[in-house]
């Protein structure tokens, strides 16, 4: 790894891109810019890749050797809402159209600056946080406080670290305040299709993420923040307003 | 004199002497009956020759019986005999009666004839359009089929002479057919006959039209029909016949096969029309797909090795970056690879419309095939990463004569290729062999090939090779067109078939140089 920032910070950005040259070059300045980088040259090896690391954003270019890269977007919109951005040198509006109704997010057409590219990942990441997330993409709900462009929880201002999994589910109950996510739909967005049915993934998940919490909470303010509904799922508490 | 003329007196003289003759028979058949067999009044006898004359020659020819017959027997049988005196009143109603059965029954008979003439003419003339319309309908050319036409209403029709001209852009008419053969076309007379048409049932009629300042020509005696062929409320040229004054106009059947055949020409002038117009329609919308193709790909082409050169800029123009040496050079590196990339894309795109306008020029010398590749190799390096290269070239392979920058444009060309299609940890492989006054270069691959359907018409312009439904192949279409243009350029040639290693293999033939040329060199 020839970054400086610890690969492991940020937020996991797959990217499915054909060509060795630009693949390699958007990662590098990916990864120089802290985020964790995976990278797929095919639609095959993209769809291995989401369902190992549950990346928090998909950059596609829709020109893949073994099929039709829109074929990612169909196979991650199942699952999950993840960010998608289509990168690609097909600029026609019928091609954007086809892309976006599909379920991805955004299209940026080569070749593109990193600026913008930049630009649109954070506001992407700042979208999938939710309604609940400030304009810096920032949940705070009491005395926790996610962070998903720096892909960072801290609570009563410290840094807790969290699993990709742990992290995950937490993001995903927060974007949700005072409502019912059942134990299914958090299987399906933080593990995958693949996993339907194994609901102690999310007891031993939960449980790991109250205790981390905890203990990083000594006020014992966030004993209560995650509540059982019993055989359905789970609830966050909602925020007291400010 | 007239043939028509000599024929149609021959006709009157025949009418006349039928007549006669049947009258006399008539009179020894009613000798024989009022005498011996003493049959009182027989003259009834004479409506047989009134009915022969009038079947065989018409109404006047069956009058002039009727009277004939009633003089006669006025004169030979009636008393007092052999004089026109009719003694005794009541013969005079035998001798009316006759006069008056005999104009009765030719009148009948004639009109008889002229009805079976009549089906005899609309069957002749039904037969002639048909003729047209076939020759029409199995037409490949319109000039080859008027001629035809011509000749088919000449034959069919009281004519002397047809011909057919057509207008192009409100031009003067071109003769386009003419059963005069090697006579001069009868310019333009003083006066012709042009058909009327009427809407609807009224019948078509002819009007003469006389064009003053017009030179008298043409053969006396002849008056030219001209029939307009029009088509969509456009005059398209004209159906002309010359007929023999002294015949009279046009008959109602001649007139209908002339109108009909003009209006048969007018249609298919159309139909031809219509056709060129769906012709040059997909010619245009053939040409436009094959443009936005190539825009599609060749703007791919160019902007994927430009997103990269961005990227890489960004990380290195990126001030709130600390980006080590290694990371700056690797982006800087490839900044400059993708550029050398843009660059033979461009200079392909540039060569195809060169080999397209013809301005290509070969600068032929004697090169060594191994001095050539070596340095493409290394120049490709990340770009055949992955892929096994094995080079054949053994050291007694002869110097080739080409011409090194389409040379080596051919062979970076063919190896790209090869990169491109084949999936990684594929064999590409590299060879030459000498025979025959040429050293075939050969690149082929172990990757998935090429259909055979598609190997001959690899080398065409923007011809892609069709892959799976869903699956997206890069591609301008234009690496190999450039090869094939460039090889022949240098009096080589290009071909492509099947690899013994499974996929796709290229054979370049280039004549080997001449000895006196290599030894020149080389001592030089």
């Amino acid at each position: 790894m020839t970054s400086s920032h610890n690969p492991e910070a940020g937020p996991t950005i797959l990217l499915v891109e054909d060509d060795p040259a630009t693949r390699e070059e958007v990662g590098r300045n990916l990864r120089l810019h802290g985020y964790r980088v995976v990278e797929a040259g095919d639609v095959a090896e993209a769809l291995r890749c989401w369902e190992i690391h549950r990346p928090d954003v998909v950059l596609l270019d829709l020109g893949l050797p073994d099929r039709d890269g829109l074929a990612v977007v169909t196979r991650i919109r199942r699952e999950a809402s993840t960010p998608i951005l289509i990168l690609s040198a097909r600029g026609e509006e019928a091609t954007k159209v086809e892309a976006l109704e599909r379920g991805a997010d955004d299209y940026v057409t080569k070749p593109f600056g990193m600026a913008e590219l930049h630009a649109r990942i954070r506001a992407a990441l700042r979208r999938s946080a939710g309604p609940a997330a400030d304009e810096g993409g920032v949940v705070r709900n009491g005395a926790v406080e996610l962070d998903s462009l720096a892909h960072v929880v801290r609570v009563a201002g410290q840094p807790v670290t969290l699993t990709p999994h742990e992290f995950q589910t937490l993001a995903v109950l927060l974007a949700h305040p005072g409502r019912l996510v059942t134990r299914g739909r958090l299987l399906r967005a933080v593990w995958g299709e693949a996993y339907q049915g194994e609901d102690q993934y999310v007891y031993v998940q939960v449980s790991q993420l109250r205790k981390k919490l905890a203990l990083a909470d000594p006020s014992g303010s966030l004993r209560d923040l995650i509540v059982t509904e019993p055989g359905v799922g789970y609830r966050i508490r909602a925020p007291e307003p400010t | 004199m007239d043939l028509r003329r000599v024929r149609a007196q021959r006709r009157t003289v025949l009418s006349l002497a039928l007549t006669a003759g049947s009258l006399i028979v008539v009179s020894g058949l009613v000798a024989v009956l009022e005498g011996p067999i003493g049959v009182p009044n027989a003259s009834s006898a004479y409506l047989l020759a009134v009915m022969v004359s009038a079947m065989a020659f018409g109404t006047v020819a069956g009058v002039l019986a009727a009277v004939g017959g009633f003089l006669l027997y006025d004169f030979l049988f009636v008393q007092p005999l052999y004089t026109f005196t009719v003694g005794d009143p009541g013969e005079w109603l035998n001798l009316v009666l006759l006069l008056v059965g005999g104009i009765v029954v030719g009148q009948l008979a004639a009109a008889q004839r002229a009805r079976a003439q009549a089906a005899v003419e609309r069957e002749r003339e039904a037969r002639a359009l048909f003729q047209v319309s076939r020759a029409l309908a199995t037409r490949s050319a319109m000039t080859g089929v008027l001629g035809e036409i011509a000749a088919i209403i000449l034959r069919e029709a009281d004519l002397s002479r047809v011909w057919i001209g057509l207008t192009r852009a409100a031009g003067p008419e071109r003769i386009l057919a003419d059963t005069g053969g090697s006579e001069t076309t009868p310019a333009p007379t003083a006066s012709h006959a042009v058909l009327r048409r009427m809407p609807g049932e009224t019948p078509a009629e002819w009007v003469r039209v006389h064009q003053p300042g017009v030179r008298r020509s043409g053969a006396v005696g002849l008056l030219a029909h001209r029939v307009v062929i029009e088509a969509g409320g456009r005059t398209l040229g004209s159906l002309w016949a010359l007929r023999d004054r002294s015949a009279g106009q046009p008959g109602r059947p001649e007139t209908r096969l002339l109108a009909a055949s003009a209006d048969q020409i007018g249609q298919a002038l159309e139909q031809d029309r219509l056709a060129e117009e769906a012709r040059a329609a997909e010619i245009a919308r053939q040409s436009d797909a094959l443009k936005s193709a190539l825009l599609e790909s060749v703007s791919h082409d160019l902007r994927t090795p430009l997103a990269t050169i961005r990227a890489a800029a960004g990380t290195i123009l990126d001030r709130h970056l600390q980006i080590s040496d290694d990371d700056r050079r690797a982006s800087a590196d490839a900044i400059d690879r993708e550029a050398e990339h843009l660059n033979r894309l461009v200079t392909n795109l540039l060569d195809l419309s060169r080999i397209e306008a013809g301005a290509l020029r070969a600068d032929l010398e004697p090169l060594d095939l191994d001095e050539v590749v070596d340095p493409i190799v290394e120049r490709l390096g990340d770009r055949l990463a992955g892929r096994t290269l094995t080079m054949e070239l053994p050291r007694a392979i002869p110097p080739v004569l080409a011409d090194p920058v389409f040379l080596d444009q051919v062979v970076t060309n063919l190896l790209e290729n090869a990169a491109k299609y084949v999936p990684a940890g594929a064999a590409i492989r590299l060879r030459a062999t000498a025979g025959d006054g040429k050293v075939r270069l050969t690149v082929e691959d172990s990757g998935p090939g090429v259909p055979a359907a598609a190997l001959p018409r690899l080398f065409e312009k923007f011809y892609r090779v069709p892959s799976a439904p869903g699956r997206s192949r890069p591609g301008t279409g234009v690496g190999l067109a450039v090869v094939r243009g460039l090889t022949e350029a240098m009096n080589g040639r290009v071909a492509a078939r099947q690899s013994e290693l499974g996929g796709l293999a290229i054979d370049v033939d280039l004549p080997i140089a001449p000895a006196v040329v290599a030894v020149a060199l080389a001592g030089g």
